[in-house]
């Protein structure tokens, strides 16, 4: 149910992003419901196959999306599935879909695809374990790990809460290929990570993955938004909001860390999740 | 002559498979009918003796996926040798694993690190380094279990459980003690390293799980420990193999992280004692098993190993491809394969556990990263892309049959791993439902996305000029931005990276040292009868001299 609902907002979440940022620059900007059209007309094209193409070619998007799909479907937004250690098969989930995507861009057999590839890689390897270290840190102040019963920001619990959500964003901008990171506007193959990847899937096959992407995003923003307080279900509705105004903004007035930079940045997103983790064992 | 040792092992393989299910007292085939195994009792085997019955289950799955594939495999290398010697190699692995603590265990062992000395050995000069590496980690370290077994009541917990760690842990690859482990492995040919890394390291772990019920709970010290470096191996070896240009080398580097993984859930149990760590202790086992020795399997079929040699493999041999997929997703431990139920497994235990064990889901995290990484790199590199070399490969009916066996057996343990998981009294998540729901899924989109119209197309070169496949990464080159974030791996320009394993040097010393003693002791041999009279005279007066005394 929650992986549907954020299957509908995707679009209007990377579409308002695109209105806002074309706005900050004095520009009229597309709708944001242009999203939705594009997707359709992308759907009803053509694609096209390289000749060194193997099956995976195709089983990229189809289970990037699928996994995606399957991770957001464990997000206790709207009723669905759920048990002790959901978060973890949600967050595996996304790597599976990652994995594949990989994949797919090393099948057709050029320099670009190979190098987004092994950014990712290493953006996987520098976010995933303070993610996670975060969100154990959550489970241990809620007694049971189920993304369900997630603790909510009170005093009480307000430092190793507010350390979880600084990991979360980091990771969500890591994840969600966004600004200090990647740069989802670029074209520029020499500094692309997650565009790079998708550079030889055209019409349903990079709709796929246009669709996995927003979707993923969103997943992280609901993450942060089940930790705050409130009917999660519009938390989450104005937590997306502010993360497309925050995106707009720091895609407007910010800059692309240097690739080599990055294990510098996110290694706060490790750091948090440790003093999370800290936090949650001795009480502070 | 080869038909036959295919029958054989698949035979004991069934024998095995048969007997897991039988009722409680069983008699194997090698001797050690004093053993019982309460499968079917109330105990089950989760409790000390009866995982010696679970460890027959593991071999007996391998062994099977194994028979049909050894017979196609030996027509390439034609040695009368392996014929004898892998059944015998089996058959120890099997005794290790049902013997009691005592001599037999301690002969049985011995054989078994024998055999797979001469296994590895077998392969000719350049082989004998890895086996010597082999052999001379397991004597040494070996040492520690006769420590353990002779001086149980006499020496402390403390330094009986030293023995155990050592003497099991070097046969566990346990860090830092695991440099054998990439040495010996790609040199030996694929079915025997298959057997080495998918079963022959399972005893240790398992030696040190059964050690706790025959020499009572281990001190404070070792569970964490286990922990500690468990996690710590696993994290070095990826890295480590990341640098690793042989396919073969990279899979064995990635058993050592398996079993680093498998360490941590064991030290976890015995820190804690939650079930949750014994589940992914065994699940893990099972599943490191079946596809290690799968992804083996496959790199037997090539004829080039180097990475930066390969490339388009999938199209050249389709089945061949998808086979290595399975084998490696399940390897780089994603949902819904097995081997990701153990983890999970794992995560949910640090994540439950006091003692600081919360802090082990970063490091665990960073290991499933890195190995989605790995096998990204390996299967990317040798099977996706353009070709950057002729192929060459060599696929018989049998082989495919033994890797669908080994696959398929994969797939049953993602439906069903309450037939591990059940006897330990730990319930996962329906991971069924989910497999079956995303493959269907995924089945009828592909499916779907291929009926609507598309065009093959080059892919798209800049318009500038063609692309060759020497614009690929090479091996090196896809790792390399991961690589330098850890500061042990050091690349410099134009050439490989070598680093020595830790203890590499300790066991060179030692090999040599043991070389120059044998040199001296060979003058004793000199054909002359007085002086072996002599020597036997001396030797009977000390034994009757210790015995006296």
């Amino acid at each position: 149910m929650s992986a549907l609902l954020l299957l509908f907002l995707a679009p209007l979440f990377t579409g308002s992003v695109k209105w806002l940022k074309a706005r900050l620059t004095h520009r009229l900007g597309p709708s944001p419901l242009l999203e939705y059209q594009n997707l359709f007309k992308l759907l009803g094209k053509a694609w096209v196959r390289p000749e060194v193409g193997t099956p995976l070619f195709l089983l990229g998007p189809v289970l990037a999306f699928l996994a995606s799909m399957a991770a957001a479907s464990f997000l206790p937004l709207l009723p669905g599935p759920h048990f002790a250690g959901d978060g973890f098969l949600a967050l595996y989930l996304l790597n599976l879909g990652r994995f594949f995507q990989m994949l797919a861009a090393l099948d057709a057999g050029s320099a670009f695809g190979a190098q987004g590839s092994y950014r990712e890689g290493l953006i996987t390897v520098l976010a995933e374990p303070g993610t996670l270290l975060a969100l154990v840190a959550a489970g241990l102040l809620g007694g049971e790990f189920s993304l369900a019963r997630l603790p909510v920001l009170d005093p009480a619990n307000a430092l190793v809460l507010v350390l979880v959500l600084a990991s979360l964003a980091l990771a969500l901008l890591a994840e969600g290929a966004r600004m200090p990171v990647d740069d989802p506007a670029t074209h520029l193959e020499l500094t692309m990570v997650h565009e790079a990847q998708l550079l030889d899937h055209a019409g349903p096959l990079l709709a796929l993955y246009e669709l996995a992407s927003g979707v993923k995003m969103l997943f992280y923003a609901a993450l942060m938004a089940l930790l705050l307080p409130g009917p999660s279900f519009w938390v989450f509705l104005g937590m997306g909001a502010a993360w497309a105004l925050a995106l707009g903004y720091l895609e407007t007035y910010g800059v692309k860390l240097r690739y080599l930079r990055l294990p510098d940045f996110l290694s706060y997103n490790t750091l948090f999740g440790v003093l999370a983790v800290l936090g949650a064992v001795w009480r502070f | 002559m080869t038909p036959l040792v295919g029958a054989a092992l698949g035979g004991l393989a069934l024998a095995s498979l048969i007997g897991l299910r039988g009722p409680g007292r069983l008699a194997y085939p090698l001797g050690f009918s004093g053993v019982s195994l309460a499968v079917a009792g109330g105990v089950g085997w989760a409790e000390g003796w009866g995982a010696g019955a679970f460890y027959l289950l593991l071999l007996g799955l391998a062994v099977l996926g194994l028979a049909p594939y050894l017979p196609a495999y030996l027509e390439l290398h034609p040695s009368r040798a392996y014929a004898f010697l892998l059944p015998l190699f089996v058959g120890a692995m099997a005794g290790v694993a049902l013997a009691p603590p005592g001599y037999a265990f301690l002969f049985l062992w011995e054989a078994m690190s024998l055999l797979g000395y001469l296994l590895v050995a077998l392969e000719g000069a350049k082989a004998v380094e890895g086996a010597q590496a082999l052999f001379l980690a397991s004597r040494l370290f070996g040492l520690g279990l006769y420590l353990a077994f002779l001086g149980q009541g006499r020496l402390g917990q403390d330094a009986v459980w030293l023995g155990l760690v050592l003497g099991f842990g070097v046969k566990a690859a346990l860090f830092p003690f695991h440099g054998w482990l990439p040495r010996a492995h790609p040199v030996a040919i694929s079915p025997v390293s298959a057997l080495l890394s998918g079963a022959m390291t399972k005893l240790g772990l398992l030696g040190l799980y059964q050690a706790a019920f025959w020499f009572g709970p281990p001190p404070l010290w070792v569970g964490p420990s286990l922990v500690t470096l468990g996690l710590a191996g696993a994290v070095y070896a990826l890295v480590r193999g990341l640098a690793e240009e042989d396919f073969k080398g990279a899979l064995a580097y990635s058993s050592v992280e398996n079993l680093g993984l498998m360490l941590a859930a064991l030290g976890g149990y015995f820190v804690t004692g939650h079930p949750l760590f014994r589940a992914a202790f065994f699940l893990h086992q099972l599943t490191h098993a079946l596809f290690k020795t799968h992804l083996f399997l496959v790199a037997g079929v090539l004829g080039e190993r180097r990475l930066s040699r390969l490339g388009g493999l999938w199209r050249q041999a389709p089945g061949l491809g998808a086979q290595a997929l399975w084998g490696m997703a399940v390897g780089a431990g994603l949902p819904p394969g097995p081997l990701f139920l153990a983890e999970w497994a794992l995560y949910l235990g640090f994540s439950r556990g006091g003692f600081g064990l919360p802090l082990g889901v970063g490091a665990l995290a960073l290991v499933g990263a890195l190995a989605l990484f790995y096998y990204v790199r390996l299967f990317g590199l040798a099977f996706l892309g353009q070709p950057r070399g002729p192929a060459s490969w060599h696929l018989a009916p049998g082989m495919v049959l033994g890797l669908r066996i080994l696959g398929g057996a994969l797939f049953l343990l993602a439906l069903w791993p309450g037939l591990v998981l059940g006897p330990l009294g730990v319930q996962v998540y329906p991971n069924a439902p989910l497999a079956l729901l995303l493959f269907a899924l995924a089945y009828l989109l592909y499916r779907r996305l291929q009926a609507l119209p598309h065009r093959t197309y080059s892919t798209w070169d800049c318009g500038h000029q063609p692309l060759t496949p020497r614009m690929q990464p090479t091996g090196l080159g896809f790792s390399q931005p991961v690589l330098r974030l850890f500061p042990f791996v050091r690349l410099r320009e134009g050439e490989h990276p070598h680093l020595e394993e830790p203890l590499q040097r300790l066991l060179q010393v030692i090999g040599e040292a043991y070389a120059r003693l044998a040199r001296l002791v060979q003058g004793l041999q000199s054909g002359s009868l007085h002086l072996y009279l002599l020597l036997q005279l001396l030797t009977l007066v000390l034994v009757l001299g210790v015995v006296l005394l």
